[in-house]
């Protein structure tokens, strides 16, 4: 999924998606790329299960499916912040408790 | 979503075998862990690997979580690989795995810590290939949501 995540495009992407479906021609239009290469992006999306594609006749429609990103900031941060109190409360002990530094 | 992975650093003024001991013994362990407002009051430690961990997690509410696992690598003093059960697994969701590094530094050493989500065997088995993805993962993430 992070990979999927990697390039400014399919952010670009995910972002517009994140205000309501479009077509793939709606969602090219922003972009000075040719349609061929903004199907492989929404492709890699559809791929990472960020984005789901329905057809009807010959428009194409994608909308976005955040779960998968939520699930993730939602483990990112909360050990983040669990790891980074825990380790100021291990700098804090282990900096009273550390031996003295042998002198040379 | 098996791609997962945080990475947290922190460079403390004690050398690299002290910082082991801290991270592995119960009695230092009553003494110092847990994020701010939670103490430990109870640590159990096997320190083998297969053998099991339990950590007494007691939140500012009065109620106490354990975190419990086992132990995958040990290195002394060097690195530490186990597993990271939150409560009961069915309630809070599949086990994740710790790898805590203890890195010598001029003014003494650097912890780095990294958490991940074990998704599968597969991803088990593969998981070193898959941490330089995580921390660009983790950037484009920052980006995404920045």
């Amino acid at each position: 999924m992070f990979s999927a995540l990697a390039h400014p495009t399919r952010r670009a992407l995910l972002a517009r998606l994140a205000d309501g479906p479009a077509s793939v021609t709606e969602l090219a239009a922003p972009f000075a790329v040719s349609l061929p290469a903004i199907s492989k992006h929404i492709s890699v999306l559809e791929q990472a299960g960020l984005l789901q594609r329905t057809q009807s006749g010959r428009v194409h429609t994608c909308a976005l499916d955040a779960a998968p990103l939520r699930d993730a900031a939602d483990f990112v941060q909360r050990y983040q912040v669990f790891w980074t109190q825990t380790l100021d409360a291990l700098a804090a002990y282990a900096e009273a408790t550390a031996p003295e530094p042998e002198s040379d | 979503m098996a791609d997962l992975a945080l990475v947290v650093r922190r460079t403390i003024r004690a050398p690299a075998d002290h910082l082991f001991a801290l991270w592995t013994e119960p009695r230092h362990l009553t003494a110092w862990w847990g994020p701010a407002h939670v103490t430990c009051p109870e640590a159990q430690v096997d320190l083998r690997v297969g053998g099991a961990y339990r950590l007494a997690n007691r939140l500012p509410d009065g109620s106490t979580v354990w975190i419990h696992g086992e132990f995958l690598e040990i290195e002394r003093p060097r690195r530490l690989v186990y597993t990271w059960v939150v409560g009961d697994v069915a309630v809070y969701g599949a086990p994740t795995r710790v790898t805590v590094r203890f890195e010598p530094r001029p003014e003494g050493a650097e912890v780095v810590v990294v958490h991940e989500r074990i998704a599968d065997e597969a991803t088990r088995d593969s998981h070193q290939a898959g941490w330089r993805g995580c921390l660009e993962g983790l950037q484009a993430l920052a980006e995404a949501a920045g």
